[in-house]
């Protein structure tokens, strides 16, 4: 029998993120672990009147594409992709992955030559997301391989990814729109803010945010969810900062990441493992050395690091910040093939001013901001 | 371990059934117990040269559609379909069911329904396939279900299927294939000659009259494995009894002992051991059901046994088989039906054939071989 909180994601996914209506064409992939909720989402789709297709991310394929493929393969993008991203109506993406490392070996400028084959139909789809034709979500699917990342049990990583979607509520839909309506609250009072300061330890960060737009993430694109990000004023962005947790990207990771920026520009980058492969990051193109979003996490049932992004960049009391290309809708606008997220823990001692009045303390939002 | 099976057979498909060459855009089609076909697919076509990308589905989406899904969207078809049927250069086909009785409780008219929509996919494929336009080719994974209605274990369920496409030995499978291919289209053009056949065997004697239709070579560019000769027969023509013995399978369900009797070209009485009123349901499914759309010599030796999956089944050397329903256009035929329906006789231990009074096959082999053309 399918575990009964599959089907209650299901109907998260498709009644709440992509309020999936009659005569959808929705397409659903996912990797072979997450088979039993690409089903039930199947299922989900039929039911709400949609037309669903689904298909298998197959890893090995990626892995073959991506050390004996031609530059011609290599920037090929498949029919089915490129339709559904011009043409559907719904996208959901499951990210369960079999092997968090399966590309840790692959050539880095191979990966970045493959991803930027993908720009010009990410770029379109983020535009029609934009104007409300297109609907898309990824969704975190608990496996062998992200429990064991995150040091820890099948089970226990389930009931971790479970609770931040919020399952254990009665009832999940009323739980994710009462708490997106917390974060439009905090996005407006955001929205009034011209400069932001962040303090902690071995961090003191300051940048501009006035004229740019603050987006509540909250449940629509992903899931788990809970962040209010924007593209910070990017010349503006001065001081230190040093990152909790390991940063990771494409599978491979650099930890105890320092960086201190001048004019918008990082000038000093370490990491006490991984600083050759931070550096590489970096230097890939002139937006790589600038920030393309600051965000708050506001997930409180995400309270540890598990080396998901997806998760870590959402535990309630963090902040990250987002090395390389802008998040469209932001005001944003920084370019680059790089968009890395690094998360810094505020939860023991941190704290941000905004125009010098301290509004966030402890990793929580002091009285009047939130509410 | 991988099995190295599965990537002489992946290459067989790219390099022989598809011809696969640089810049040539093909879909894989299949469920996830194919995945490992899949995918040595896939990197056999990129080594090719070509632009491969995997249609890789969850097991039993149809079962959910099938149950809950309205008229309208089990006849759904997606501009994305409709634009990769007009677009991919091959297409690669892998069936791998992981139940193949999953679909028998389904209601029969939402069936229909599905499938006429998805036919008219299939038969656009198969259109541009007759101009050239299109390579493609289907086979089959082996699977715990698949093994089951073979009575067999998986193991040597395997060794039966890749010996049946030869791909079990260190010899190289596109020769063989090349080989198997000349002798077959000699054998097609021997039978072109022929007007009448005359099939004789246990409770069986049938006059089918193949004058002025052409011979075809199934060859193993669009099934793997493969292993007949077939036409169209003239529709008026068909007289007499025919009996199979092996089970009648259609859409997973079952007929044993099928007798057909024919005058003028029609069944004009149908008898079966078993499911004798499906047997006559689906005769009855319109005109051109009661008309034989096909016949066939089965000469792959390689498949020696009935294994309840007409892909072997119809190609068990030794075999002949008739096809109830639709014909083929390039055979000429004049017989239109939703049905194609194809029964397999068994002449490997007394049957005899003659071709227009001569009797050129006695227990499942053919007297004379035919001259093979030199490439």
């Amino acid at each position: 029998m399918p575990d009964p909180r599959l089907e209650k994601l299901a109907d998260v996914l498709v009644g709440y993120s992509t309020a999936i209506r009659p005569g959808d064409v929705v397409r659903i992939e996912g990797n072979p672990p997450t088979t039993p909720l690409i089903r039930e989402l199947y299922r989900a789709s039929v039911r709400a009147g949609a037309h669903p297709t689904a298909g298998l991310v197959v890893d090995e394929a990626v892995e073959a594409l991506l050390e004996d493929g031609t530059e011609e393969q290599l920037d090929w993008v498949p029919l089915d992709v490129r339709w559904a991203l011009e043409h559907g109506d719904v996208w959901i993406v499951l990210d369960g992955p079999e092997n968090t490392r399966h590309l840790s070996g692959a050539d880095p400028a191979r990966m970045a030559r493959r991803v930027r084959a993908r720009d010009p139909y990410q770029t379109r789809y983020l535009e029609r997301s934009h104007r409300g034709e297109f609907r898309w979500v990824l969704c975190g699917y608990p496996t062998e391989a992200l429990a064991q990342a995150a040091g820890m049990s099948l089970s226990g990583f389930e009931e971790l990814v479970y609770r931040a979607a919020f399952l254990d509520a009665g009832d999940p839909v009323a739980a994710w729109e009462r708490f997106g309506a917390r974060l439009d609250l905090l996005g407006a009072f955001l929205a009034g803010k011209t400069e932001l300061r962040i303090v902690a330890e071995d961090t003191d960060l300051s940048f501009g945010v006035g004229g740019r737009t603050w987006i509540p993430s909250k449940g629509m694109s992903n899931l788990p969810d809970g962040e209010v990000f924007t593209g910070p004023v990017e010349a503006s962005v001065e001081g230190t900062i040093r990152f909790s947790f390991p940063a990771t990207i494409r599978g491979r990771q650099a930890d105890d990441v320092r960086l201190r920026f001048e004019g918008g520009e990082v000038v000093e980058a370490s990491a006490t493992r991984g600083e050759g492969f931070l550096r590489e990051m970096i230097g890939m193109d002139d937006g790589a050395r600038r920030v393309g979003e600051f965000a708050f996490g506001l997930n409180d049932a995400v309270t540890e690091y598990t080396g998901s992004l997806l998760l870590d960049e959402k535990i309630g009391g963090t902040v990250h910040l987002a090395l390389g290309h802008s998040v469209p809708g932001t005001g944003g606008e920084n370019a680059s093939a790089l968009h890395w997220d690094m998360v810094c823990d505020l939860r023991r001692g941190g704290e941000v001013y905004a125009d010098g009045e301290l509004v966030y303390r402890d990793g929580v939002f002091l009285d009047g901001a939130s509410s | 371990m991988r099995d190295p099976r599965v990537e002489r057979l992946a290459g067989l498909m790219t390099g022989y059934s598809l011809r696969l060459g640089p810049g040539q855009v093909m879909r894989i089609n299949g469920e996830e117990s194919a995945l490992p076909l899949a995918t040595a697919l896939y990197r056999s076509a990129l080594a090719r040269g070509a632009l491969p990308y995997l249609n890789v589905i969850p097991a039993a989406l149809d079962e959910i559609l099938l149950a809950d899904a309205s008229e309208e969207q089990l006849a759904f078809i997606s501009g994305g379909e409709q634009l990769q049927t007009e677009q991919v250069d091959a297409w690669g086909t892998i069936w791998s069911s992981s139940n193949t009785r999953a679909l028998t409780r389904i209601d029969p008219a939402r069936r229909r329904t599905h499938l006429s929509a998805q036919f008219r996919l299939v038969n656009r494929l198969w259109q541009r396939v007759s101009t050239g336009e299109l390579a493609l080719c289907g086979t089959l994974f082996p699977t715990q279900a698949h093994a089951q209605d073979a009575e067999m274990s998986l193991a040597q369920y395997e060794d039966f299927v890749y010996g049946a496409c030869h791909v079990d030995g260190d010899a190289d499978p596109i020769a063989h294939w090349e080989s198997v291919s000349a002798q077959l289209t000699a054998r097609a053009r021997q039978l072109d000659g022929v007007r009448e056949l005359r099939i004789l065997g246990p409770d069986t004697d049938l006059r089918v009259i193949v004058e002025g239709r052409p011979w075809i070579p199934s060859d193993g560019r669009h099934n793997m494995p493969d292993g007949e000769v077939f036409t169209s027969p003239v529709e008026a023509g068909t007289e007499g009894e025919i009996y199979f013995a092996f089970p009648s399978i259609f859409q997973g369900r079952e007929v044993e002992d099928v007798r057909l009797w024919f005058e003028g070209g029609r069944v004009v009485r149908a008898d079966a051991s078993t499911g004798q009123d499906y047997l006559r349901a689906l005769i009855g499914t319109d005109e051109g059901a009661a008309v034989l759309g096909e016949v066939a010599f089965g000469l792959n030796y390689e498949i020696d046994r009935f294994t309840r999956d007409i892909l072997f089944d119809e190609k068990i050397g030794g075999t002949m088989h008739v096809a109830l329903g639709g014909g083929f256009d390039e055979a000429g035929t004049k017989n239109t039906s939703d049905l194609h329906w194809d029964l397999i006789c068994d002449l490997r231990a007394d049957g005899e054939v003659y071709a227009d009074g001569e009797l050129v096959w006695r227990a499942g082999n053919f007297l004379i071989e035919p001259a093979v053309a030199r490439a």
